[in-house]
């Protein structure tokens, strides 16, 4: 038995519109790829705090359509909809994404898998298609700061902070 | 663009290249302006501007000591960005975690059959 490998997720933010997240997964690439893109797999994970899947079609087709719908605690729907542009089982599906709660808001998320030694690793990107839509990450207007730097500042005043997390949070979709 | 709301938000206060290096500057310690500009070869009125849309957001703290004016860090001010971020990790964590295990779940079911 393998340690798990929970809260191992890598996220880095390589330029001002990307957002790029790395995991491995102790499962084969077939079995991985099958869980990322059939509905009853997705329903099982889908959701950040494991709220109820409302709604889960996906069409995984070039030009076919998913839509995904969550119910947060406080009946909060989160509605995540898109149209897949390239389909490669078991290595890659690049997909537009639009979140409800962002209108006007486009990104392009790909999703590549890659296995070695038994291990698969999942690479996640998300490529909002200007900086105003990943800003949009923050809840803030006309922010132009880039997530790397801020990422290094906070790892040089690491010491002097303490975890913690109150208030809203992020859309993760 | 919302550019005024850069003196009341930490995110916006950050969001500027040349603020980053003037608190990077003030993580060795408190620093009087003259050695901001040195250290940054900066000039002294761009130095001051970004001090005060720093000490604004309460980022640097200023205190005088006889005619010099000493600016040093207030990193505990950081502290939204960095439960931003924490929370951003913690919910893709929680979410690729709830995976795994299902992935898991799935091989040993695979197993027995």
């Amino acid at each position: 038995m393998t340690p798990n490998r929970h809260g191992s997720a890598v996220i880095e933010f390589p330029n001002d519109l990307e957002i790029v997240l790395t995991r491995e997964f102790d499962a084969p690439i077939e079995l991985v790829f099958d869980v990322l893109t059939k509905p009853e797999h997705v329903r099982k994970w889908f959701a950040p705090y494991g709220e109820e899947v409302k709604v889960c079609s996906i069409d995984l087709r070039v030009g076919g359509d998913y839509h995904i719908v969550f119910m947060t605690d406080d009946g909060t729907e989160c509605s995540f909809r898109g149209t897949y542009l390239e389909v490669e089982p078991p290595t890659r599906t690049v997909q537009t994404w639009l979140f409800d709660g962002w209108p006007g808001v486009e990104a392009v998320e790909s999703t590549e898998l890659h296995e070695a030694r038994g291990v698969t690793k999942l690479t996640h990107r998300l490529a909002f298609r200007d900086k105003a839509g990943r800003d949009h990450m923050y809840k803030t207007d006309g922010l132009d700061a880039s997530y790397d730097n801020v990422e290094d500042l906070l790892r040089s005043l690491h010491q002097a902070l303490s975890p913690g997390a109150q208030g809203e949070g992020p859309a993760i979709g | 663009m919302a550019r005024s709301s850069t003196t009341s938000d930490v995110f916006n206060a950050i969001g500027d290249a040349r603020r980053r290096e003037v608190l990077d500057a003030l993580i060795e310690g408190e620093k009087a302006v003259g050695e901001i500009v040195r250290d940054l070869s900066m000039s002294q009125p761009q130095v001051s501007k970004h001090l005060r849309v720093l000490s604004e957001v309460g980022l640097v703290r200023r205190r005088a000591e006889g005619r010099r004016r000493l600016y040093r860090l207030e990193p505990a001010r950081l502290r939204p960005l960095h439960e931003w971020l924490a929370k951003y990790e913690q919910a893709w964590n929680d979410r690729l975690d709830r995976m795994d295990d299902y992935l898991q779940e799935l091989q040993q079911q695979g197993e027995r059959q």
